[in-house]
C-alpha cells in the first residue's frame, strides 16, 4: 500500500467515524459557506433587481427628433441598439391639440401598453384604453368637462389648411367618439392631457403616424445609459437621445447608497462568521491534542501532522462549502423571491470561490490550534490522564 | 558495546530532582523491568529512554550514539526508527480500526503494509478482531494492539510504560505471554511497572527511589513465565 | 460550594469559556447591529430617496389644470395664486417635522436687450429660516433639485446681500443666448426692469435648461406680483398610501372618526396633503405619483431585504454559537464522568455546566451589544453619513436570543453528558 493510500484512509476514516464532531464543524462551515455565497448573490444581483424597481421612476431616457418628428424608423432604429434585456419599455409619444366641447386639449397618442410600463407610476381610476375608440383622460380634464369612466365624448380636430393656399376652401373638422376607460392621477401635467391609441389619434387627424418624443424606461446605471445614448445618436440620422437626469442622476446617488449598505452589512456578517467557524475548528482539533502526542511518539513529524489535519481541513472545507454554496443560493433565492418577486441569476464562479474561501478558512483555523499542538511535548501529553 | 547505555543521567524540575545522577547499561536482547514507588523517577526514566524527553545532563549512548543533545527533529526520527512504545493507557486512535491503528505506526516509520501489520496482529492473536476498533476491544485486546503496534517496524527497543497497569490478571499473562515470546526472538524489553509480578518475569530489575538506582535484583531462575502470588 | 466550583471552572479553563464569549459576543453584536441598522434603514432610505425630489406639490385651486395646458406666455392666466406669506406655516402642520424641504415658485416672463423672450421663475435656492420651534431650516431648490449640474458658476447665495440682482440660467438656454457666468443680462418684464448678474448656469437635463432662475422677489418686482406664488413644491417623509389612505383621499369626510384620526396622525402622503391644503389657503396639494408611489415600493423591498439578511444573519449566529457551546462541553466529556463517579446526580452537573455557560454568555452578550452599536454606527456613518439611532427595543431582543441560543446549544452537549459512563470515561478509550 502506498503511503498516500493510507494518508487518505486515515483522513476518510477521521470525517466518517467520529461522525458527531465533524458533522459540527461541517455544519459551522456549512453556515459560514451559506452566508458568504448567499450575501455575496444577493450583493452582486442587486443593482440588477434594485435597478428594476427603480424604474418605477418611469422614463430614464427620452429620444427627439433633431428637427421635425421622429418617425416609426427612427424609433425601431433606436430600440434594436438597446439591448433588449435591459429595455423596460418604450413608449412613443404624439402630441396634437385637439379639442373637446371646442375647448382644446392636448392628446396624446402612444402604444398604451409600453406607456403603462414606462409610467409605472401612473395611477388609473378605471381601466386602460385596449379597443379603439376608447380614451383615457387626466384627471385635470376630467374635472373640468366633469368625466368619469364610461362616460362619451367627441372630440374633433380642425387640420390644418392645404398647402395649395386655398384658404377659403371650408375645411371640416374631423370627429370622433370615444368612451372614457379611466381618468389618470399622477400629480404632474400629464393629468392635463388625453390619451389614446396611435390608431385613433391618426384616424382623427387624418395625418400618418409620426412622433415628438419617444420615452425609454432602461434598467442601468446612468454611465450604461449613457454609452447607450451616444450608440444611438452615433448611429441613427437626425434624432437626439437625452437621459432623463432627474432620474438617472438620483437614482445612481441611491443605489450606491444602497449598494454600499449591503455590501457593509456583507462584510460585517462575513467576517464575524468566519470568526465563528475559527473558533469552531479551534475547539474541534484543541480536542484532539492528545492524539496529536501519541502521533509523535510513533515519531510524526511536525510536518506530516500538520499535512493530516490540514487534510482533514481541506476535505471538510471543501465539502461545508459546496454545501454552504448551495444552501446559499437557496436563500439568496427565497430572499429575491421574497423581496423582488423574481428569480436571482446563478453565478457559476461563486461556488468554486465560495469552495476556495471555505478551505482557506477552515485551514487557517485549524492551523492555530495545530501549530500550538504539535510544539507540546508529547511526553506531557501521554502522561496525563 | 551494551545497546543502552545511560551515564550520569540527571533530570530536574526546578528544584525537583526526578532523576539523579542515574546510570544503567541494557544489553542487546535483555529484558529489564524498571520498578518503585510513585515519585520515584520511573515515568522520567521512561520518558528520557523513549526519546520523548531530554535529560537535564548526562548522556544517553543508544547504539553507541549520544542523543542526550540531540535536535528535536532528531529525537522524532529515534523514536520513529528505534523505538516501540506501549502505554498504561494504550493510546488508540479511537476512530482507526485495530489494523489501521498498527499501520499508523508503520506509515510514520516507512510504508503501510496491510499484510504485514495483519501478520502483526495475527502474532498477538488478534486476526479475526483486525476491522474492530478500538471502543469495541476489551482492555487486554486493545493492549495487545499496542504491542501489535510496537512491534511492526522492529524497533531496537520496546518500552512499555504500566503496560498491564489497566488489565486484569488474566490479560496481564497474556501481555506477559507476548513479551516472553519477544524476548525469545530477541527483542530488547524494558518494562516500567509497579506490580511485582510483572517485574519478577524480567531477567533484571532495577529498583529507582527518589530519583537514583537504589538497587538491582537478577532473576536467577528466569523462565519468562509470570508466577502468581496467591494469598492464602 | 457552587459558587466556587463556578469560580474554579472560569480561573482553570479561562481560555475556553474566553472562547465561548467571543464567539457569544460575536453573535451578539451582529445581532444588534443588523437589528439597529434595520429598524432605521427605512428613514434612512427614505431621506436618501429625496434625491428625487419633491413628492407634493401645491397650486391654488382653481388654477390647476389651464396654466399648463395651455402653455400661453403669461404663465398665469387664471389670476389665482397662493399667498406667500402663508409659507411658512407648511412648517407648523402635525407633520411638520417629517416636511424636509419645500420652495416656492413664481413665474413671469422678461424680454431681454436682444428681444428674445425668456420665462423667468423666482424661487427659494438657500432659504433661511428659522421656526418657531427653535429649529432651522434650509429650504430651496439647491436641495430639492439635487440632480441639477452646475456647469459654469456656482449655485445662487441667497444670503449674500447681492441675491436679488442675481439669477441661475440653464444650459440650453445660456447657449441660446450666449451667456456664461459673470455675465450681465437686463430683464424687462411687465412691471419693471432689472438687471441682474449671472452666477450659475445649470444642466437639469429637461425643460428647466430654458428658464432663468431668480430670487422670490425679484420675480415679483419684475411682473408686479408682490406677495403671490405660483405653486409650492414640497418634499415630506411620508408613509406609503395603504387602502385607507386612498381612500381618506377622495373624500376625507368619509371615514368614520376613529379611521379619520388613525389616518390624520399617520405619515401618508395623503393625510399630509390634506394638512397642507388646510393651512394653505385656496390651495391644492397633489400627490406627485412619480416620486411618491415610487418612495412607497423601495423603501418597502428595502425594509423586507434587510428583515431578511437579518434574519439570515441572526440564523448564522445562533447556529454558530450552538455550534461551539456544543463543541466545548463535549471537551469535558473526562471532568464530568469524574464528577459522576464521585457521586455528582444529573441535575447538579446540567445546573453547573448551565450555569457555567450562561454566565459566559452574559459577559460575552453584554460586550458583544456594545460592539454591535459601534458596528451600526460604523455602518450609519459609512453608508448614510448619519448615526444610526439606537432602539431601546434592540435590549431586549438580543438578550431573549442569546440565552435561547445559547440554552439550545447546551441541549445536545447535556444529553450527551448525561448519557455518559463515568466508567467509559475514566478509564479512557
Amino acid at each position: 500500500m502506498k503511503k498516500r493510500q493510507m494518508y487518505i484512509r486515515m483522513i476518510t476514516a477521521s470525517l466518517l467515524r467520529r461522525r458527531s464532531r465533524m458533522l459540527i464543524a461541517l455544519l459551522a462551515i456549512a453556515i459560514g459557506a451559506a452566508i458568504l455565497s448567499g450575501l455575496v448573490t444577493i450583493y452582486t444581483d442587486v443593482p440588477r433587481q434594485l435597478s428594476m424597481q427603480f424604474r418605477s421612476y418611469g422614463a430614464n431616457m427620452i429620444l427627439t427628433a433633431q428637427e421635425g418628428q421622429l418617425t416609426q424608423e427612427d424609433v425601431d432604429s433606436a430600440i434594436a441598439l438597446i439591448p433588449s434585456d435591459k429595455l423596460v419599455g418604450a413608449a412613443p409619444y404624439r402630441y396634437e391639440t385637439v379639442r373637446i366641447n371646442d375647448r382644446p386639449v392636448l392628446a396624446a397618442a402612444t402604444d398604451l401598453e409600453s406607456a403603462e410600463k414606462t409610467s409605472p407610476f401612473w395611477k388609473v381610476d378605471g381601466e386602460w384604453p385596449a379597443a379603439s375608440g376608447e380614451i383615457m383622460v387626466g384627471a385635470g380634464v376630467a374635472e373640468t368637462y366633469n368625466l368619469k369612466a364610461g362616460k362619451k365624448l367627441t372630440c374633433t380636430f380642425a387640420p390644418e389648411t392645404g398647402s395649395d393656399g386655398n384658404e377659403d376652401e371650408v375645411v371640416m373638422d374631423n370627429y370622433k367618439d370615444f368612451t372614457v376607460t379611466g381618468i389618470l392621477d399622477t400629480g404632474g401635467n400629464e393629468e392635463d392631457y388625453v390619451y389614446m391609441s396611435r390608431e385613433d389619434l391618426a384616424e382623427l387627424t387624418g395625418i400618418e403616424t409620426t412622433y415628438s418624443v419617444c420615452e425609454f424606461s432602461i434598467s442601468g446605471t446612468s454611465d450604461e445609459l449613457k454609452v447607450i445614448a451616444e450608440k444611438i445618436n452615433g448611429s441613427v440620422d437626425g434624432v437626439s437621445a437625452r437621459l432623463v437626469k432627474r432620474v438617472t442622476q438620483s437614482e445612481d446617488t441611491v443605489l450606491g447608497k444602497l449598494q454600499s449598505l449591503v455590501l457593509l452589512v456583507t462584510i460585517v456578517v462575513l467576517a464575524l462568521t468566519m470568526i465563528c467557524v475559527a473558533t469552531t475548528m479551534t475547539a474541534v482539533v484543541a480536542e484532539r491534542r492528545k492524539e496529536i502526542g501519541l502521533r509523535k511518539a510513533l515519531g510524526a513529524s511536525n510536518r506530516s501532522i500538520v499535512g493530516e489535519f490540514m487534510g482533514e481541513g481541506v476535505v471538510l472545507g471543501a465539502a461545508g462549502g459546496l454545501i454552504g454554496s448551495l444552501l446559499g443560493f437557496i436563500f439568496a433565492q427565497v430572499i429575491s423571491m421574497n423581496v423582488f418577486n423574481s428569480s436571482i441569476s446563478l453565478m457559476p464562479w461563486l461556488i468554486p470561490v465560495t469552495i476556495l474561501a471555505a478551505v482557506v478558512v477552515t485551514g487557517a483555523a485549524c492551523m492555530i490550534p495545530i501549530r500550538s499542538a504539535v510544539d507540546i511535548d508529547p511526553a506531557l501529553v501521554l502522561k496525563g490522564e | 558495546m551494551s545497546l543502552l547505555e545511560l551515564k550520569n543521567v540527571s533530570k530536574i524540575y526546578g528544584e525537583l530532582h526526578a532523576l539523579d545522577h542515574v546510570n544503567i547499561k541494557v544489553e542487546k536482547g535483555e529484558w529489564l523491568a524498571i520498578m518503585g514507588p510513585s515519585g520515584s523517577g520511573k515515568s522520567t526514566m521512561m520518558n528520557i529512554i523513549g526519546a520523548l524527553d531530554r535529560a537535564t545532563e548526562g548522556e544517553i549512548l543508544l547504539d553507541g550514539e549520544d542523543i542526550a543533545k540531540k535536535s528535536e527533529k532528531a529525537l522524532t526520527n529515534i523514536r520513529r526508527d528505534k523505538i516501540g512504545l506501549i502505554f498504561q493507557q494504550f493510546h488508540l486512535v479511537s476512530y482507526l480500526t485495530a489494523v489501521e491503528n498498527v499501520m499508523l505506526s508503520q506509515y510514520y516509520h516507512s510504508v503501510p503494509d496491510e499484510k504485514e501489520a495483519l501478520e502483526a496482529l495475527e502474532r498477538v492473536g488478534l486476526k479475526d478482531r483486525a476491522k474492530h476498533y478500538p471502543s469495541q476491544l476489551s482492555g487486554g485486546e486493545q493492549q495487545r494492539v499496542c504491542v501489535a503496534r510496537a512491534l511492526i517496524n522492529y524497533p531496537e527497543i520496546i518500552l512499555a510504560d504500566e503496560p498491564t497497569g489497566n488489565l486484569d490478571e488474566a490479560n496481564e499473562e497474556i501481555v506477559v505471554e507476548l513479551f516472553r515470546k519477544l524476548h525469545q526472538e530477541g527483542t530488547t524489553l524494558i518494562v516500567v511497572t509497579h506490580n511485582p509480578e510483572v517485574a519478577e518475569v524480567a531477567q533484571r530489575t532495577i529498583v529507582l527511589r527518589n530519583g537514583k538506582v537504589d538497587h538491582e535484583t537478577i532473576n536467577e531462575n528466569f523462565t519468562g513465565k509470570i508466577k502468581h502470588i496467591t494469598l492464602m | 460550594m457552587f459558587i466556587r466550583m463556578i469560580a474554579k471552572a472560569f480561573l482553570r479553563q479561562w481560555k475556553k469559556m474566553a472562547m465561548i464569549a467571543l464567539t457569544i459576543a460575536l453573535g451578539a453584536s451582529l445581532a444588534t447591529a443588523m437589528l439597529s441598522v434595520m429598524m432605521d434603514v427605512e428613514d434612512k432610505i427614505n431621506q436618501e430617496l429625496k434625491a428625487y425630489g419633491a413628492n407634493i406639490t401645491v397650486v391654488p385651486k382653481n388654477s390647476s389644470v389651464i396654466s399648463e395646458l395651455y402653455d400661453v406666455e403669461d404663465g398665469n392666466i387664471t389670476g389665482s395664486y397662493l399667498r406667500e406669506d402663508e409659507l411658512g406655516k407648511i412648517k407648523t402642520i402635525f407633520w411638520a417635522f417629517n416636511i424636509i424641504d419645500y420652495s416656492p415658485f413664481i413665474s413671469t416672463t422678461a424680454v431681454l436687450e436682444n428681444g428674445d423672450e425668456a420665462t423667468v421663475t423666482g424661487t427659494w435656492f438657500n432659504h433661511h429660516m428659522d421656526l418657531p420651534t427653535g429649529e432651522t431650516l434650509d429650504a430651496g431648490i439647491a436641495s430639492l433639485r439635487s440632480w441639477w449640474d452646475i456647469t459654469e458658476g456656482e449655485w445662487l447665495d441667497e444670503q449674500s446681500s447681492m441675491a436679488e440682482h442675481e439669477a441661475m440660467v440653464g444650459t440650453a438656454f445660456a447657449e441660446k443666448e450666449g451667456i456664461s457666468a459673470g455675465d450681465e443680462i437686463t430683464l424687462d418684464g411687465d412691471n419693471e426692469k432689472l438687471t441682474v448678474t449671472v452666477v450659475g448656469i445649470f444642466d437639469a437635463g429637461g425643460e428647466e435648461d430654458d428658464i432663468i432662475y431668480v430670487a422670490v422677489d425679484t420675480a415679483q418686482a419684475l411682473g408686479g406680483l408682490e406677495g403671490n406664488i405660483d405653486s409650492i413644491e414640497v418634499s415630506a417623509l411620508t408613509t406609503p398610501d395603504n387602502e385607507l389612505a386612498e381612500m381618506a383621499a377622495k373624500n376625507p369626510g368619509a371615514l368614520s372618526v376613529s379611521q379619520y384620526e388613525t389616518w390624520y396622525c399617520t405619515a401618508y402622503t395623503s393625510s399630509v396633503c390634506y394638512q397642507i391644503e388646510e393651512v394653505i389657503t385656496d390651495s391644492v396639494a397633489n400627490v406627485v405619483r412619480q416620486v411618491a408611489d415610487s418612495e412607497g415600493q423601495i423603501l418597502e423591498k428595502m425594509k423586507l431585504l434587510m428583515v431578511l439578511i437579518t434574519i439570515l444573519s441572526l440564523v448564522g449566529s445562533a447556529l454558530g454559537i450552538c455550534n461551539l457551546v456544543t463543541a466545548s462541553v463535549m471537551e469535558r466529556s473526562q471532568e464530568i464522568g469524574l464528577m459522576k463517579a464521585v457521586g455528582a446526580h444529573n441535575p447538579a452537573i446540567t445546573g453547573l455546566v448551565l450555569c457555567e455557560i450562561l454566565v459566559t454568555a452574559v459577559i460575552g452578550g453584554v460586550a458583544g451589544f456594545f460592539a454591535g452599536i459601534g458596528f451600526a454606527q460604523i455602518i450609519g456613518q459609512s453608508v448614510f453619513a448619519s448615526s444610526i439611532s439606537l432602539r431601546p427595543m434592540v435590549i431586549p431582543v438580543v438578550a431573549v436570543l442569546i440565552v435561547i441560543v445559547t440554552l439550545i446549544g447546551c441541549i445536545p452537549a447535556i444529553r450527551m453528558l448525561l448519557k455518559l459512563r463515568p466508567t467509559e470515561v475514566l478509564h479512557g478509550k
